[in-house]
This record gives structure tokens, C-alpha cells and sequence, in this order.
């Protein structure tokens, strides 16, 4: 029942950590820089120091391979627009690196051999980063929860760049390399399988997206709204709770009947955020696989009205609509 | 209640105590505060409801996917339609939108019971903003109540997907790009901040020395911790930023620009350091 208004202020946090076995056992397990001080940054509220940064054997070969990565990606661009550097420039948003027909090596480097290479070493990157993020987790004594969400963000890419592949028998349906290569291979994909929107799972994922930008914007107001009174020492509030986090809770009770706590908002949170990148995964790797159109699975299963006449499809006895007329005539002043 | 509750269970100092001297619903319902904004939320949602659930039964499809209340046709542009053309439509906008501001004022008044910050009400306006804009700003703009979207699952689907192919390809257009990123990065650093907490949380060590530990791991990991406060100071602003750029994406489509593919057409110019 004791409410304190005013947390005490606690000891100010050390700032180097303790020495461990496993800083010593990494062959290139230094921390670089000195920590640099900004104060500016203290007018938001977020920590002033930048640095330093431990450089360790994985994060030295993720970074390694990602730079090899963007040389190869540059090189390849480079042959696209005959070695022309202005060329390149002007057309950098545009310039994709293809990937090849069928499942075998590309015939040369142009038609996808860069790519291959490209995917190659990005998967190493991930990986290495990952392997990083495992040794610093264990370094520190967390719970795996970070590598587990960044296992699923990894489990995303390598459905739309290996795994669907590997299903539909050519990497050609994976996306191509380059900045504008992402969002044509996103518009291509929902058109040419009837409709992303129809999909299930990606319905669910978009709750999950939207549902993660709602769950920020109501964790991060609340804990501002009550930061006055320490909320936002959460992992001491999940031990000993004080005021403002009963205001938390408080709070949406009162507003809508049901209240997480300190604790229970992280298990939402993280299991909103890793939804996300799993639903996802699941509706790319059903599509082109399991259902080759989603409006018409959709039709059939009563989630969607039909629009205008329809016939079956002769090969997978499905309905498909007759007739598709789209209106492209847009009104202009 | 919670055991800590009857010591935050105080009447008065809600707005329309503070402005007229008395409020007749400052009382709690259950685990609801029920408040004079509470009830006006009520009234709305309950008409709305209502007129919703008529319109449904006009139209004849009570399949929980596929009911829909369709927006205005085309021929009656900013005017009132009848009941089955896009009235039904009308009234429940109006009454959501006013459901949704007093459920605002509502989170107000809790706020000022609880003596704590604005910031929730202020990010539900924000999120408020998005439905405003969807269905009052840009058909106002564009002159035709037939501009917002039909309220019901698929109904509001299929409009995204035309609205999204009127404009040749939605992916081209700046602000959703923008809006995209910002709800990918609120998933990613949500998901960060989830596995700090749950990562750290009750291990044997004292809180303090704990919360230090987890400056120490994001400074080795990727050499900035942003801190306690800091991390929720940028989950706040992410949410909000992705919100406003989302806002911007639906606005300026058929209003400013009427071809996102069209828009990028200044890049085949021919560049001046090709010449």
C-alpha cells in the first residue's frame, strides 16, 4: 500500500562493465573509441553518451561480409551502366541486380551470378550479426529474447530470398538487389497472386505491424506520462512497484477495463513485434505455393464479395473472375 | 480493485468539475471510470451502432467479414445522401468521430484524476487523425464523401487495394514509403525494448546494478544505449512521426499528386553532370 511520490534517485549507473571470461576468450574482443559525451542530447531525455563499441570476431566478419556485400552490389551496378560513374549516380534508385533462372549457378555474373554472390554474403552478414548478438547476450547474462526476435526478422528475409525460391524452383522469384528492386518485387508479387490484401496471414501481420506502432505509442505515453515518478526503471518496477507504475496501470483499467503491468507489457510487446515477421513469413511462403490467387480464395472461402461474373478455372476447378476491366482514368482538376 | 486502488479513487478534478462547478458522472462503473466524457462516448457508440446494424439489415449480408456500410455514391458529393446511398454511412462517421473525441476527453479526465502526464490522450489524437483524414479531410478536399472507405473487414480492404492502383503504384509514393519505414522500425525497436526488459528482469542482481548492465550490452552491441527514459521518448516520437507521414501519404494522393509513378518522372531527365 505505500505509495512513494518521489523515487529516490538511485546510485549512478557504472560506467564500464565489469571484466569477464568471455571479453578475454574473443581473439578481437576489444571495446574501440573512448566514451564521447553529448549534452545536447540530454534536452530529449536520452542518454549523452555515444560509444564505445565492442568490436569481437562476429560483428568483425558480419561487417566484413556486408562491405563485401555493397562492393559487389557496386561492381555489379557498375557493368550495368558500362563502368559510366555518372550513369551510375543518375540511376542509382533504379539499378537492381537480377537474379537468375532455375535453382542451378547463374551462367555468368550478369545474369545473376552477382546476385547469387550478393545473397551469399548477405546471409553471412545476418548470420554473423546474429551470432554476435548470441555471444554479447551471453556475455551479459540476458534471457534470449533479443536473439529470438532477430531470429524470426532473419526467418522473414530468408523465406522471401531462399525458402520460396527453394519451393517455386527458381530464385528469379526472390527480389532484386538495388534500392527500388525491394518495393517493385512487393507491388509485382501482391498483383501477380490475385491480391495480397485477401491474404490472411497478411492481414495478420498488418494487425501485428499496426498493432506494434499502437502498443509504442500507448507504452512509450504512458511511461512518459508517469517518468516523473520512476516508471521508466522498469526492471526495478517489475521488483518493487511504486506509484507510477500503479498510475500505469491505473490508467487503462479506468480507460478501457484491462491493464498489463511492468512486466506483462514487455510479453506484449514482444510478442507483437515477433508476430510481425512470423505471419509474414507465413503468408509469403503460402503464396505462389499453396493458393496462386488470393481474391479467388478469398471468393471461395465467403470472406470477400465477388465482383461480376465469374467461371471456374479449368485446371484448379477455382472460380476467376471474367472480364476484368480497370478504370484507369483518374479525376484531374 | 487492485490492492493499491482505493488510495487513487478520488472524486473531482476532472474538466467539467473545474468548469462548471459540478460533473454528475464522476463515479466509477466495474473497473470503468464512467466520467460525463465516458457517457457522451456512449451515446455516439451506441448510435452508430445502431444505425450501422440497421444498414446491415437493409443490405442483407450479416457475414462478420463481408457486412458493409459503403461510402456515399459518387452523385451525391459533399451532400447528405439517402439512407441506403451513403446516409447510413454519414451518420456513422459523424457518430465515430464523435465517439472517439470524447473518448479522448475521457483519457483527459483520467489523466487529471491520476495526476500525470497528457501524453496518451495526445497520442490518441494523433491516432485519431489518421481516421479524420481518411474519411473528413480528403473527401472535403476532393470534393465527394464517396472518397472514404467502406466500414466493414473486406470492404476496407478492397479500398485500399483500388486506391492504392489509382495512383498508378502506391509503393512510389514518398510518404507511405516513409510510413512504412517508421512501422517496420516501431515493430523493430519495440521488439529491442521487449527483449531488454524481459531479458533482464528479476535475475539476481540489484535493480540498479541490472539497469546499468543494459547500458553496458547496447553499448558493446551497437555502441549507443539510449537509456531507460530515452527509449521510451523514441518509441513515443517513432509512433507518432509514422502516423503523421501515414497521414500525409493518404492526403496528398488524388489531391496534390495523381500518379506516384508519374511523380518519379523527373529522374529520366537527362541528369546535368551527363552533359
Amino acid at each position: 500500500m505505500a505509495t512513494v511520490i518521489n523515487r529516490p534517485i538511485a546510485m549512478p549507473p557504472v560506467q564500464h562493465p565489469d571484466p569477464s571470461p568471455m571479453d578475454d576468450a574473443d581473439l578481437l574482443g576489444v571495446r574501440i573509441g573512448e566514451p564521447f559525451r553529448v549534452p545536447f542530447l540530454k534536452r530529449f531525455g536520452v542518454d549523452t553518451q555515444l560509444g564505445t563499441l565492442w568490436l569481437g570476431t562476429w560483428g568483425v566478419l558480419s561487417v566484413m561480409l556486408f562491405l563485401a556485400g555493397v562492393g559487389v552490389q557496386i561492381l555489379g551496378g557498375l557493368t550495368l551502366v558500362n563502368g559510366d560513374l555518372g550513369a551510375y549516380a543518375h540511376y542509382l534508385f533504379n539499378i537492381q541486380l537480377l537474379p537468375p533462372d532455375g535453382l542451378g549457378p547463374a551462367k555468368s555474373l550478369a545474369e545473376g551470378g552477382f546476385w547469387q554472390i550478393n545473397t551469399a554474403l548477405f546471409a553471412g552478414s545476418v548470420l554473423c550479426w546474429a551470432g554476435r548478438c548470441y555471444e554479447r547476450l551471453m556475455r551479459y547474462h540476458w534471457r534470449p529474447y533479443l536473439f529470438f526476435a532477430y531470429l524470426s526478422a532473419i526467418l522473414l528475409s530468408a523465406t522471401i530470398w531462399v525458402f520460396r525460391p527453394l519451393l517455386m524452383g527458381t530464385w528469379a522469384e526472390a527480389p532484386a538487389m538495388g534500392l527500388n528492386g525491394d518495393l517493385d518485387w512487393a507491388q509485382n508479387f501482391s498483383v501477380l497472386w490475385g491480391n495480397l490484401y485477401y491474404n490472411p496471414w497478411h492481414m495478420l501481420a498488418i494487425f501485428f505491424l499496426f498493432g506494434s506502432t499502437m502498443l509504442w505509442g500507448m507504452h512509450g505515453a504512458t511511461i512518459l506520462a508517469t517518468s516523473a515518478e520512476g516508471s521508466h526503471h522498469e526492471v526495478a518496477e517489475i521488483k518493487d512497484m511504486h506509484s507510477g507504475s500503479h498510475k500505469s496501470m491505473l490508467f487503462w483499467r479506468w480507460v478501457m477495463g484491462f491493464n498489463a503491468n511492468p512486466k506483462t507489457i514487455h510479453d506484449w510487446i514482444w510478442w507483437f513485434s515477433v508476430g510481425v515477421v512470423v505471419s509474414s513469413a507465413i503468408g509469403i511462403i503460402t503464396t505462389g505455393t499453396f493458393v496462386n490467387d488470393w481474391y479467388v480464395w478469398g471468393v471461395d472461402h465467403g470472406i470477400v464479395a465477388q465482383y461480376g461474373d465469374m467461371t471456374r478455372d479449368a485446371v484448379n476447378q477455382r472460380p476467376v473472375p471474367l472480364d476484368i476491366t480497370v478504370n484507369m482514368s483518374m479525376p484531374r482538376p | 480493485m487492485l490492492e493499491f486502488e482505493a488510495v487513487y479513487r478520488k472524486p473531482g478534478n476532472t474538466l467539467f468539475r473545474h468548469l462548471l462547478g459540478t460533473d454528475p458522472f464522476d463515479w466509477w462503473a466495474g473497473r470503468y471510470y464512467v466520467g460525463l466524457w465516458g457517457v457522451v462516448s456512449m451515446l455516439f457508440t451506441l448510435i452508430g451502432v445502431a444505425v450501422l446494424f440497421t444498414a446491415v439489415g437493409q443490405y442483407g449480408d450479416w457475414d462478420l467479414w463481408r457486412a458493409n456500410v459503403h461510402a456515399p455514391l459518387r452523385e451525391y458529393g459533399l451532400g447528405f445522401s439517402p439512407f441506403l446511398d451513403g446516409g447510413a454511412w454519414e451518420v456513422v462517421v459523424i457518430c465515430a468521430t464523435g465517439a472517439f473525441v470524447s473518448w479522448l476527453l475521457r483519457e483527459v479526465d483520467i489523466c487529471r484524476k491520476l495526476e500525470m502526464g497528457y501524453h496518451v490522450p495526445l497520442m490518441f489524437g494523433f491516432a485519431i487523425s489518421a481516421w479524420v483524414t481518411l474519411q473528413i479531410i480528403r473527401p472535403l478536399w476532393m470534393g465527394c464523401w464517396c472518397e472514404g472507405f467502406d466500414l466493414s473487414f473486406t470492404g476496407h480492404l478492397t479500398w485500399v487495394s483500388n486506391t492504392g492502383f489509382r495512383y498508378q503504384n502506391f509503393y512510389l509514393n514518398p510518404f507511405h514509403a516513409l510510413g512504412v519505414t517508421g512501422f517496420f522500425l516501431t515493430a523493430m525497436v519495440l521488439a529491442m525494448h521487449g527483449s531488454a526488459i524481459l531479458g533482464t528482469y528479476n535475475t539476481s542482481k540489484n535493480p540498479v546494478q541490472e539497469e546499468a548492465n543494459v547500458d553496458n550490452f547496447w553499448r558493446d552491441y551497437i555502441g549507443y544505449s539510449i537509456g531507460e527514459y530515452g527509449i521510451h521518448w523514441l518509441g513515443f516520437w517513432l509512433a507518432i512521426f509514422t502516423l503523421v507521414v501515414s497521414d500525409l501519404c493518404i492526403l496528398t494522393s488524388g489531391t496534390i499528386f495523381y500518379d506516384w509513378v508519374e511523380f518519379w518522372q523527373f529522374q529520366h531527365l537527362p541528369a546535368f553532370w551527363l552533359h
